[in-house]
């Protein structure tokens, strides 16, 4: 027996003066592997055209699509239905401005985020065309690359108690790019320069530890070790210069 | 809008106050829970005999730990107060939405952060006490605790509420110690809440048992 399933979805449009924030229910036949990008486009061909939700890839590469399904940030073409009650409650991330229902803008957030952190390789060195690529050892090219599967979708920023509360705060995002640079034998940044990014309480020493951004990530990115061994090494880089030699440490991600 | 709230002249902002805030929160906690472990075993002592917490007591009361390290012990625990405080928002507008996001995400590690925030403000008032009361009325004996728990019917319900309330604070201290600095990696995190438990349930029981045991003595 296929179940009808509930929607409860969240309602508003801010371009729109005459439109207040509700939610509004939606019923909807479950189908085999229903997502809820599955669902959602049903919704809006079949009963309502003017909701609004972000879509993209339908394969969680493109990140477009997180909301917060049953209080709990995901992506929506990552969630499959049968793995939800009959009642399902859509609500767009906070934290993000609002476009309109559950699609909000993620993009303007992680430019800020990107140029915070300066999501980049910082080199001297002059770019060669004519020479061969530089080498690199492929378990640290895996290393790199796993840090790098980070889709931008927003969760983990959602999920957190922290970003939630201090709209300053880098969030796990930010520091696991860092820890990528970090890793990324190419960025020639020294430990001083990354300290100058997250040493301080709006970054690594600002994360409460509530693991909210691992218990949601839908890449499932290994935030926990990454924000924890960052912690630790900035730790170690602000106190060094005050231990005896015997317990100084150079942390390694 | 994720941008810095405040500019400045100095170009490298190097300052390192925020990193030992956090070694200091995170030593002076990790300090407290190894002498909550130390402290039980002490006063746990009186189940098996009362003269064991006595020659224990008089142990701590001839080398000064007693007289020097109670205040140590109270210093710390107001210390490691202040410095966590620092994360715990005073504003009501954010603590509703800390709490609302721990409804909404049934998420258990945010709901342990709130266990802290809670049990570290009663903990900052009935630690004091609880200090207060035994360090200004050295040397312990077992007969003198006996005594106070005896007599008053609100010295018994004090610490009813009281040792539950710590061991929650220390169990849970210990376990975000242990995933915030990265000591214990993701496939390690629920067996360690497991064990932590089952840790903080034993270290109930006994506090319990040494609490009857107080209430109960030579009568």
């Amino acid at each position: 027996m296929a179940r009808t399933l509930t929607f409860s979805i969240f309602r508003y449009n801010p371009q729109d003066p005459a439109s207040v924030p509700h939610m509004q229910e939606f019923r909807l036949e479950e189908t085999e592997s229903m997502t809820l990008f599955i669902a959602l486009n049903r919704l809006r061909e079949e009963q309502d055209h003017s909701l609004q939700f972000d879509f993209c890839c339908r394969a969680a590469i493109c990140g477009a699509c997180a909301m917060v399904i049953n209080g709990r940030p995901g992506l929506a073409c990552h969630s499959k239905t049968k793995d939800y009650p009959d009642k399902i409650t859509l609500m767009p991330l906070p934290v993000f401005k609002l476009i309109g229902d559950l699609s909000v803008d993620t993009g303007t957030w992680f430019r800020g985020m990107a140029k915070r952190v300066e999501s980049w390789c910082h080199t001297k060195k002059i770019f060669d065309p004519t020479a061969q690529e530089e080498r690199m050892d492929n378990a640290l090219a895996e290393r790199i690359y796993e840090l790098d599967r980070c889709v931008e979708c927003g969760c983990c920023v959602a999920a957190c108690g922290t970003a939630l509360m201090r709209d300053d705060f880098l969030g796990a995002v930010a520091l696991n790019r860092v820890a990528r640079f970090v890793l990324d034998p190419r960025d020639e940044r020294s430990e001083q320069d990354y300290f100058d990014i997250i040493g301080t309480d709006e970054g690594v020493f600002g994360c409460m530890g509530l693991l909210g951004c691992q218990d949601v990530c839908p890449k499932s990115l290994p935030l926990q070790e990454v924000l924890g061994k960052l912690r630790l090494k900035m730790a170690f880089a602000a106190a060094n210069h005050l231990l005896p030699r015997f317990l100084r440490r150079e942390i390694k991600l | 809008m994720s941008i810095p709230s405040y500019a400045t002249h100095n170009p490298r902002a190097n300052c390192r106050s925020s990193a030992y805030l956090d070694w200091l929160q995170m030593l002076s906690g990790a300090c407290l829970v190894i002498f909550m472990i130390m402290h039980l075993f002490f006063v746990g002592s009186v189940i098996i005999s009362p003269s064991l917490m006595n020659g224990l007591s008089d142990v701590f009361e001839w080398t000064g730990m007693a007289q020097i390290g109670g205040p140590v012990i109270f210093f710390l625990l107001l210390l490691h107060f202040v410095l966590a405080a620092r994360k715990i928002p005073f504003a009501s507008k954010q603590q509703g939405i800390m709490l609302a996001d721990a409804r909404r995400m049934h998420h258990l590690d945010t709901w342990l952060w709130v266990i802290q925030a809670v049990s570290g403000m009663v903990i900052l008032v009935m630690g004091s006490i609880h200090l207060w009361t035994v360090l200004t009325d050295l040397p312990i004996t077992a007969e003198k605790n006996a005594m106070r728990l005896r007599d008053s019917a609100g010295w018994v319900s004090f610490y009813v509420v009281f040792i539950p309330i710590v061991w929650l604070h220390t169990g849970i201290g210990f376990y975000r110690i242990m995933v915030k600095w990265g000591v214990v990696g993701i496939d390690g995190r629920s067996s360690l809440r497991q064990k932590d438990a089952l840790v903080v349930a034993a270290a109930m029981i006994i506090g319990f048992a040494t609490l009857l045991r107080f209430i109960f003595l030579s009568k």
